[in-house]
């Protein structure tokens, strides 16, 4: 069998071209998008900041909570859950000494870490960057270029800040902001972070660190130290990175989270159109199968070549699609970086196991469509190969009919019942857009027939290429199917996605404008806490922190703020249940609800450094969209977070800042684009493209199949202009009813978003980019409808 | 006795065509410096051994296909000087074409298929006439069914009164009884003989079928390229020993 599918393949590659590109696509997309979850998900920070050292401590770096359930009759099932804490807790200070006193050990190194902002003199932004004190320099070790090593009110700083020996910076931490001058350039430059160093003497004093985060010691085993410090878990080799502060290494989680989305968008895309398409070419074979059913093969026989035929394709397309997939996947990486939505450090990590993966997932997708698309075909009469009409069957309409009404039912179920304004709230929508597209898949036909039955009658009026579109879109309802679902699937993917995100950023916007409407102005930049006290007036300072909360049992982390108040509040935060004045938590409306607080209970909570307290909740609000989830009292997070600083400011009044920016309210720009809006940006362009290319495939195998069907037309005496506007007027018939599905899919799942943000009805959240992309759309398939049928009737010939 | 001599202009001439085609290295001359005329209201039969040039004869008459010499006449038109799309526009004025399978369109019924020439040459379609021809091959009342309801032989005839609905000049029919059984074929050359008595209309029939060419006024034998017999009042057995003839 698998001979005779490869002399078929090589005689009619025009036949198959189909398939193969669309299953190179798969291979490529999918296999792009595994690789970078895979590097993403495997990816180790790595740093050489503690190479000239063996062994590294440094104090936990996660919150870890076990619940213990009793199943009754003795058996006890315990679940431990961590989060990451996003500071560094100081480490007892008799363990200096007892690592010193290991024998043979050589020089203990103190490593104290803290993020501190440095601004010019007159506050122009410079950047943020670790700050240790200069024995730290040690570790690696670092090593003075030009200038010395820091001394009272002096920095040494790293080559990447662009600095000289003799300038003066101002140097923001969470204890002050104070006037330093550089001393001196070290040569070496991390690649995760930017260093500079302080004197040892002041070091505690600049980083309120009540002593080191981190300790380094040569010479001594991990055995050794755990030994002496009684400790289970120590750093050596590559884990040493684990003992600096976590702040200053790459987080992925947001890359994670991306990267599954966009292998959910592309799987379902790449396997939605592969079975599309390898479903259209079997259709188109009806009657080389009756003749070969009429020459004596078994329907068996049949599956076995379809099949052979499939696979030689799909590993064909996998040979050229695998390094694809790797282009496909740096693209995107070095996308990701410059938006920063990934860090700098981020490489792709070409794994042969995961591009092998992927070929297998394409190989089996393919597979399974011909499997289905074949099922009634290779039962076909082998009486058929000699009749004019080759029917394939009516029959199938119970499995599509169920297929239908159950995606239809999880959609429906899922936009009910999920909590769409939540996190997950996109990827949801998501999910049940593809549900109602797979509908649209099995029921493809018929609401073809339906739609297209409207349209063609319009079409009809406009003459005879018109009426001929007409009829052959009502009688041919398969191949207008074919082609249609995946416009609406351009449209139902992207769309979507596109306005939710809007609506999003749109209701952010908005709540912003709430919160600020009773300020005049806002600073903005950074600022020690003791600073922004000494501000008169009415003003409200906002420290950003994450807070890490015990929810159940489940330590979950939350984006929070400091909040210091200075007279009468300035933001409104909408408080719809008690009100915070300084004291306690607020929480917003929508992590109150989800976690069953109410004002007076009391929640325990883990501060970026580890510091650990029990907190009453004296507020929840409504306005927490753009903001954050909790409220906190300043001097705790200032104590405990290792930024500790104001970023924001609101006021009432004219007051100045010092060390920040000041601008009045109306004035403020929405601020800048976040990484995800890039990271929508790209899911967009993914699947636009792919999609595209699908479109383009589809027409151009339907207007394939059709050459005989022209030929007989020019017979008839149909002149290739006429032939040329019919074929103009099916894709316009095509393509309205692809939008009008695409569109009514879009429209059911962007209501259901739109009412569970905040209840307001929205069909078209924003209607220049929905216009847009249905008219990109319409373009598009207009194009893919005309131009393959132009091709075709170039070599078509009345005989 | 009177005798009665219509004097008219013939309706196809056909003056010195040559016709190869080249596939690989071979050339394969299908008409080789054919000279023939067709007069209306005329039937002929046009036969001879497969590969005999028959098809092409047809085809260059009838302007599907373009004569590498020689001057074809169609209904008065000079079809050598005709490009694209007049060349359609003219071919679909004057003639109708009946092929020995695929006549007819799927998505279209009966009589949709029958008024397409019409409709394609941008005319009002005459449903009146339509009816009517449909009547008279036998398919009346069955306006709306579609080619797939229909068997064999009535498709064939939806293909002859879909040639005669536009009232052409001529009629070309490639083996138009080839798929079909004895009596369905035997009404086909009916109502082929029946165009032309009534109609006036000219009829070239491609066909290797003797009984077929008997019905017809004349029969033209081909072959390798060129005219070897023209028969007048063709009988069966007449044309079959001509047939065998040639092909000794």
């Amino acid at each position: 069998m698998i001979g005779l599918a490869w002399a078929g393949l090589r005689s009619r590659v025009s036949a198959f071209l189909g398939t193969l590109v669309a299953a190179f696509l798969a291979v490529a997309l999918t296999g792009g998008a595994a690789l970078l979850l895979f590097s993403v998900l495997t990816a180790r920070p790595t740093t050489h900041r503690f190479d000239a050292v063996d062994v590294m401590v440094g104090g936990d770096r996660e919150v870890s909570l076990t619940t213990v359930t009793d199943k009754g009759k003795g058996k006890h099932k315990s679940k431990t859950k961590t989060e990451r804490l996003a500071g560094a807790p100081v480490l007892p200070s008799d363990w200096a000494g007892k690592l010193a006193a290991i024998p043979g050990a050589g020089p203990v190194i103190a490593d104290y870490s803290f993020t501190v902002a440095l601004t010019t003199v007159d506050g122009g932004p410079i950047g943020s960057a670790t700050g240790h004190g200069w024995a730290s320099a040690g570790l690696m070790p670092f090593t003075v270029r030009t200038g010395t090593a820091p001394g009272a009110d002096e920095l040494a700083v790293d080559p990447s800040l662009g600095l000289h020996p003799g300038d003066r910076v101002r140097a923001v931490t969470r204890t002050g902001a104070r006037t330093l001058t550089v001393s001196g350039v070290v040569a070496q430059k991390l690649d995760e972070q930017t260093s500079v160093f302080v004197a040892d003497t002041e070091v505690a004093s600049v980083s309120g660190l009540a002593g080191p985060t981190a300790l380094g010691v040569r010479n001594a085993s991990a055995a050794e130290v755990k030994q002496a410090l009684g400790v289970d878990t120590v750093y050596t080799g590559a884990d040493k990175v684990r003992a600096d502060l976590p702040s200053a290494l790459p987080d992925y989680i947001g890359a994670i989270s991306i990267f599954g989305f966009v292998i959910g968008i592309t799987t379902f895309a790449t396997v939605f159109v592969l079975v599309g398409t390898v479903a259209l070419a079997v259709r188109r074979r009806l009657r080389e199968l009756a003749l070969l059913r009429a020459v004596g093969a078994t329907p068996r026989q049949l599956w076995r070549l379809l099949s052979a035929e499939t696979l030689l394709v799909s590993l064909i397309a996998a040979v050229a699609g695998a390094p694809a997939a790797v282009v496909v996947a740096q693209l995107i990486a070095a996308r990701f970086r410059v938006l920063g939505a990934v860090p700098e450090q981020f490489t792709v990590d070409v794994n042969v196991g995961v591009l092998l993966a992927a070929t297998a997932v394409t190989v089996l997708v393919a597979q399974l469509s011909a499997r289905l698309a074949a099922r009634r075909a290779i039962r076909i009469a082998p009486a058929q190969a000699l009749q004019e009409t080759v029917v394939e069957g009516r029959g199938g309409w119970l499995v599509r009919t169920l297929v239908a009404l159950v995606t239809t039912a999880g959609a429906a179920m899922i936009l009910a019942i999920v909590p769409l304004d939540g996190p997950f709230g996109m990827g949801m929508t998501f999910i049940s857009s593809a549900l109602l597209l797979c509908a649209l898949g099995a029921a493809g036909p018929l609401l073809v027939r339906v739609l297209g039955a409207v349209l063609s009658r319009v079409a009809g009026s406009t003459g005879i290429a018109g009426w001929l579109a007409g009829a052959f879109t009502r009688a041919e309802n398969r191949r207008v199917a074919a082609v249609a679902v995946p416009l609406a699937l351009m449209v139902a993917i992207n769309a979507p996605m596109l306005l939710n995100s809007a609506l999003s950023a749109k209701l952010a916007a908005a709540q912003e404008r709430e919160r600020t409407a009773q300020a005049t102005s806002v600073a903005t930049g950074v600022a020690p806490l003791a600073d922004v006290q000494t501000v008169a007036g009415d003003h409200t300072a906002l420290l950003p922190t994450q807070l890490i909360v015990d929810e159940g049992g489940k330590p979950k982390h939350h984006a929070a703020y400091g909040v210091q108040l200075g007279g009468t509040p300035v933001l409104d935060l909408g408080f719809n249940a008690g009100n915070w004045s300084g004291a306690g938590l607020a929480a917003s409306a929508y992590v109150a609800l989800g976690n069953g607080w109410h004002v007076g209970d009391t929640v325990k909570v883990w501060f970026p450094d580890g510091y650990a307290t029990q907190l009453p909740i004296t507020g929840i609000f409504d306005r927490g969209r753009g903001f954050g989830d909790l409220v906190a009292p300043a001097d705790l997070v200032a104590a405990h977070d290792p930024r500790g600083w104001v970023t924001t400011v609101a006021l009432r009044g004219d007051q100045n800042v010092p060390g920040m920016h000041t601008a009045p309210v109306q004035a403020r720009t929405a601020g800048d684009a976040d990484e995800q809006e890039g990271a929508w940006e790209i899911m967009i362009a993914v699947s636009l493209g792919f999609t595209a290319i699908a479109v383009i495939n589809t027409f151009a195998i339907a207007a394939g199949s059709r050459r005989a069907q022209f030929a007989q037309l020019r017979l008839l005496g149909a002149t290739p202009r006429q032939i040329r506007r019919m074929a103009a007027r099916e894709a316009l018939i095509t393509v309205a009813v692809g939008l009008a599905l695409g569109v009514a899919v879009t429209t059911i799942v962007v209501t259901a978003f739109s009412v569970a943000q905040d209840g307001a009805l929205r069909l078209v959240v924003d209607p220049v980019s929905y216009g847009a992309l249905l008219g990109a759309v319409g373009l598009l398939g207009l194009a893919a409808g005309t131009v393959p049928t132009r091709a075709v009737l170039r070599s078509v010939r009345p005989v | 006795m009177i005798i009665c001599m219509k004097i008219t202009s013939p309706v196809v001439e056909l003056t010195d065509v040559r016709r190869a085609y080249r596939s690989g290295d071979t050339l394969t001359r299908a008409l080789d410096g054919v000279s023939l005329s067709f007069a209306a209201a005329s039937f002929s039969a046009v036969m001879g051994p497969s590969g005999s040039g028959k098809s092409t004869l047809l085809q260059c008459a009838a302007g599907l296909d373009r004569a590498d010499s020689g001057r074809v006449r169609l209904a008065g038109h000079e079809l050598g000087t005709l490009k694209e799309p007049k060349l359609t526009v003219v071919r679909r004025k004057v003639t109708g074409f009946v092929f020995q399978a695929y006549n007819l369109v799927d998505a279209l019924t009966v009589e949709q298929n029958v008024l397409l020439p019409q409709r394609l040459a941008g005319a009002r379609p005459d449903r009146r006439y339509a009816r009517e021809v449909l009547a008279k091959v036998g398919l009346a009342g069955r306006e709306h069914a579609r080619p797939a309801q229909l068997s064999g032989g009535q498709r064939q005839r939806v293909a002859v009164a879909r040639a005669l609905a536009g009232r052409p000049a001529v009629i070309f029919a490639d083996e138009p009884t080839g798929a079909l059984d004895l009596q369905s074929g035997r009404e086909v050359l009916a109502l082929l003989r029946q165009a032309v008595d009534e109609f006036a209309t000219a009829v070239v029939m491609v066909t290797h079928d003797p009984a077929a060419a008997a019905r017809a006024d004349r029969a033209v034998i081909l072959a390798d390229g060129r005219v070897v017999a023209d028969v007048p009042d063709p009988s069966a057995d007449l044309v079959a020993s001509e047939l065998t003839a040639v092909t000794r």
